[in-house]
């Protein structure tokens, strides 16, 4: 064992940053050899089935973004739709109902099934071949990502073509989307389709966080990689932060539709504001995890169609990291008309004017690339330029909204809809289209056919601008939003006609972009490596790219080489961890920083247990929208079932021989480390946790100190008598906690920690039944009250959580059991003891909460 | 991680100072703290707002003045640390800047 093996095996020093890293190169062996070996081992299984087994990244970010853009075809076509009933004034095409749908599936799905998943996918499928990785950190999560996708959309668009699509707009406000006035299931396909859909965002936002931060190629350092993934990076970090608090305002309005617990219900003691609070909160981060993905396709490609470097890497890391946080200090930006004090709206302005910085940094240094280099006007370069175009104007535009006299002329009319379709067309399609010239040599093989690309950007751009420039103008004469008929306004014809013309010529525009990847996908010529003469690493494999990604994994010296020039060095094993020699699929674990290599990860194979279990999601959804409520049980019992057999599968006999990796290098499998992939992605699923905690504290703060209708009636169950459950709710947590370290400490000793695993899984029991038994006739009626459901949700908070700790108890006890926790092997004890202690945190607070809002009368 | 929590961190100030001004006026807003006065003719509000934006301000001029001074030219990994910190106190000098420039309620 050499001194770097050591190293190795006995954990790396996380901030050796600065230090070289030398690694021997393998002995080149036979390309083709090593080709059979990887495939064999990574390979999708064969026919239908094995779609339906699939983990693979590169297939599943190929599939996500294909759905991505069906469903962008089809929020298209219902623009379409709307447009034609906008040019002329008194337009009989739709009837209101019809329209209200039509333009709220447009919205929702160009932000939720369009833009994220495509981001997503985007992500899925480029990160481990940029980072010089095999695959994602968690391929199951990524597929059941895809699947709660697709069928979190499909529920939606069933519900269009049934007639019972959202109507509220795609930000559901309330009181318009509570039952009172919106009766039916059209807000609850919304609500129940769009958590659904989340589920997918939330994934892909843990495993991409982890694959970044853990499975760049040794000796990537954090500083040095490609900015593609620090804009993903920040994307990933943006979305653990702000889908949470959308999910909570999902899950609360669905709970005052479905059960009458009244959130944001004036008369009961709620407050419509708190949903535009919640909804916002991710509403306008969202805009940034839309554009910073966009922004880090510009990145990557302006500097090699200009052939020279980037300019300010650093200053653009430094913009996306202050885009990262101020992007959650706008918010209230979109609620200036509510009636909120000036001081706050100032503060909103302000940081609304604030943002504008990082963004113009970016955009300097872009510019400041192509001054700099020669830039070449191929086709990717075309959709750059009308990114600059179209997005400058939006940037522009939003700083106008951001002053809050104009924000308070504009509010809610066409000028808004002008300026977001400016942003996110500009900031994200056009990008889009630009990444979509650019990879789809990599995706294919096979070379565009010439002419027209070109003809569909030009198509496209004219048709766009014709389309929303003029929408500005229409909303400056006062159109509101969302109107399906405009009689007194004979004004606004001219104008509307003309958007609507633009609107058919725009969309023939992106039909023949999609005809030009049709006629590439199935007729182009086949396409020579590397055409671009790119420096990243995900040129460097052969087109389209293997299951398996890399033959072996890039070592330190690759990463400062052309891609062309590590390609064959690589498929001939001459990286690091070369071919598949023990038949399972292996990647390198890396250090956080400095990206030192720590350990071997060992991936699960296909499996049809991601689709079961959105299945199995997807059955609690239709019950929900069903109205079958106490049937909603089976479903979530299977989905506790299903859980339990996905983590069955993740554990295997633990190899304890260390694994060679390169001559003089070995390092120990994933099952030796405390610190495993699974662990950071429960850190990053923690992180999302905690943000809706956070912003349920902060809806219990908001309720009880603005909202009327407070205090609430007077306590009545709740007394002296509830406090023993109280009390055994907030504790039991804790004690649990102190199992799991008795646990762990059992583990390293050797002894069976049967006891300990045990004790802590009747800790969290207790609180579960302490919870059953306040629940039971100790908590007054959370319909009578927002204080009372708020109180309601808190408990359920603190049960959903003891109910996982105590399953992660459950597997603990059940692996020690057989045998499965050694003293080198801690089994699922370090994931237990992180979810034991957040609820060890967050019941107490949740109980001083509940308590607290039981003494405001 | 100790680099990326430290390169973090001026904004997190930034974004914790915020938050709690923001929770404060709110608060003040509807407690009623701006008729409550207090000596030398401060409101309660205004001084609760005042000594979030200060105390933010502080922590994060700290956290700039204990950064060690690096030149551009020492590479990211060594200067992008302050940059997030001098991130931090620019950004809560413009956004809360309405504390001293607009009525509060």
């Amino acid at each position: 064992m050499t001194d770097s093996t050591a190293q190795g095996l006995t954990g790396t020093r996380e901030d050796a940053q600065d230090e070289p890293l030398t690694i021997a190169a393998n002995p080149p062996q036979r390309a083709l050899g090593l080709h059979r070996e990887l495939t064999k081992a990574w390979a999708n299984d064969s026919g239908w089935w094995g779609q339906v087994t699939a983990v693979n990244h590169t297939t599943l970010g190929l599939r996500f973004m294909g759905t991505a853009l069906v469903f962008f075809l089809i929020g298209g076509v219902l623009s379409m739709l709307i447009r034609a009933q906008l040019a002329t004034h008194d337009g009989a095409f739709l009837d209101t109902e019809l329209y209200n749908q039509i333009f709220t599936m447009h919205g929702s799905i160009m932000m939720f099934l369009f833009a994220i998943p495509m981001l997503e996918g985007l992500s899925i499928y480029l990160l481990p071949k940029l980072l010089g990785t095999r695959d994602m950190a968690f391929p199951r999560l990524t597929a059941l990502g895809y699947w709660c996708y697709l069928f979190g959309g499909l529920i939606m668009l069933t519900a269009l073509l049934f007639g019972v699509a959202p109507r509220d707009g795609w930000f559901m406000y309330t009181p318009l989307s509570s039952a009172a006035h919106s009766p039916g299931i059209n807000a609850d396909v919304w609500l129940l389709g769009v958590t659904f859909v989340e589920i997918s965002a939330l994934a892909a936002a843990v495993e991409i966080t982890v694959t970044i931060l853990r499975q760049r190629a040794p000796g990537m350092k954090l500083t040095e990689m490609p900015l593609f993934a620090w804009y993903i990076l920040g994307t990933s970090v943006m979305m653990l932060v702000g889908f949470p608090p959308l999910i909570l305002a999902s899950v609360l309005l669905e709970i005052e539709r479905a059960f009458g617990w009244p959130f944001f219900d004036v008369a009961r003691g709620g407050d419509p504001l708190l949903w535009q609070h919640l909804f916002w909160l991710f509403g306008h981060p969202e805009v940034y995890i839309i554009f910073l993905p966009a922004a880090g396709v510009l990145s990557t490609l302006i500097p090699v169609l200009c052939r020279t470097q980037i300019v300010g890497y650093g200053a653009i890391v430094a913009s996306i990291l202050a885009l990262v946080f101020l992007s959650f200090g706008l918010w209230v930006h979109h609620m200036f008309t509510v009636g909120i004090p000036h001081m706050a709206l100032a503060f909103f302005s302000a940081a609304s004017l604030a943002v504008a910085v990082p963004t113009v940094v970016q955009v300097f240094a872009w510019i400041g690339t192509m001054w700099q280099g020669r830039p070449e006007l191929k086709l990717p370069m075309y959709y750059i330029l009308g990114f600059f175009l179209t997005f400058v104007m939006g940037g522009l535009t939003g700083v106008m909204l951001a002053v809050v006299p104009f924000n308070w002329q504009a509010h809610d009319t066409a000028f808004v809809t002008a300026h977001l379709h400016y942003v996110l067309i500009g900031g994200f399609v056009f990008p889009m289209l630009a990444a979509a010239a650019w990879w789809m040599p990599q995706i294919t093989g096979r070379e565009r056919v010439r002419g027209l690309g070109e003809a569909a950007f030009w198509v496209i751009l004219i048709g766009f601008h014709g389309t929303f420039f003029i929408m500005h103008l229409t909303g400056l004469l006062g159109m509101p939003r969302r109107i399906d008929v405009y009689t007194e306004n004979p004004e606004w014809v001219w104008l509307n006609l003309t958007s609507s013309i633009f609107g058919f010529v725009m969309t023939i525009g992106f039909g023949l972009f999609v005809l030009d990847m049709a006629l590439q996908a199935f007729m182009g010529q086949k396409q020579r490596r590397d055409p671009w003469r790119a420096p990243t690493l995900d040129w460097a494999m052969p087109l389209p790219a293997p299951a398996y990604t890399f033959a072996s994994i890039p070592a330190p010296r690759h990463l400062d080489k052309e891609a062309r020039d590590v390609t064959l060095p690589l498929a001939r094993g001459e990286g690091l961890l070369p071919g598949a020699p023990r038949r399972r699929r292996e990647f390198l674990v890396t250090s956080l920083a400095g990206a030192r290599p720590d350990h071997v990860a060992i991936l699960p194979g296909n499996t049809a247990l991601p689709l079961a279990v959105s299945a199995t999601i997807g059955a609690f959804v239709l019950l929900m929208l069903a109205g079958l409520y106490p049937l909603t049980l089976l479903p979530l019992a299977g989905v506790a079932a299903l859980v339990w057999l996905w983590g069955r599968g993740m554990v295997r006999p633990v190899d304890e021989a260390p694994i060679p990796v390169a001559p003089g290098w070995q390092l120990p499998e994933q099952g030796l480390r405390r610190r495993t992939l699974g662990w950071s992605g429960s850190v990053c699923l923690l992180v999302a946790n905690g943000t809706l905690f956070a912003s349920l504290v902060f809806g219990v703060g908001f309720l009880a100190v603005v909202a009327p209708g407070w205090p609430g009636p007077e306590v009545q169950a709740a007394g002296r008598a509830a406090l023993p459950g109280v009390v055994l709710a907030a504790l039991m947590p804790l004690s649990g906690a102190l199992a799991v370290r008795w646990a762990e400490a059992g583990q390293r000793r050797g002894s069976a920690g049967l006891v300990a695993a045990g004790l802590g899984l009747l800790a969290n029991a207790v609180a579960l039944g302490a919870l059953a038994w306040l629940a039971a006739g100790h908590m007054d009626d959370p319909t009578q009250h927002a204080r009372d459901a708020l109180r309601g949700v808190l408990a359920g908070y603190v049960a959903l959580h003891a109910f996982i700790a105590a399953g992660l108890g459950g597997f603990a006890l059940d692996q020690t059991r057989r045998g499965e926790i050694t003293p080198a092997h801690g089994g699922v004890l370090p994931t237990w003891r992180l979810w034991q202690d957040y609820a060890a945190v967050t019941a107490p607070i949740a109980a001083v909460l509940a308590v607290g809002l039981g003494m405001s009368t | 991680m100790m680099w990326l929590a430290r390169a973090l961190l001026g904004l997190g100030i930034w974004a914790t100072g915020f938050s709690l001004v923001y929770a404060l006026h709110g608060t003040g807003c509807a407690r009623g703290w701006p008729e409550v006065a207090l000596a030398g003719g401060v409101d309660q509000h205004a001084a609760a707002l005042w000594a979030g934006w200060l105390a933010t301000l502080a922590a994060g001029l700290i956290l700039l003045l204990r950064m060690p001074r690096v030149s551009a030219e020492a590479g990211l990994r060594h200067w992008l640390p302050r940059a997030g910190a001098l991130m931090g106190v620019g950004a809560t000098l413009f956004t809360l800047l309405p504390v001293a420039l607009a009525t509060s309620c």
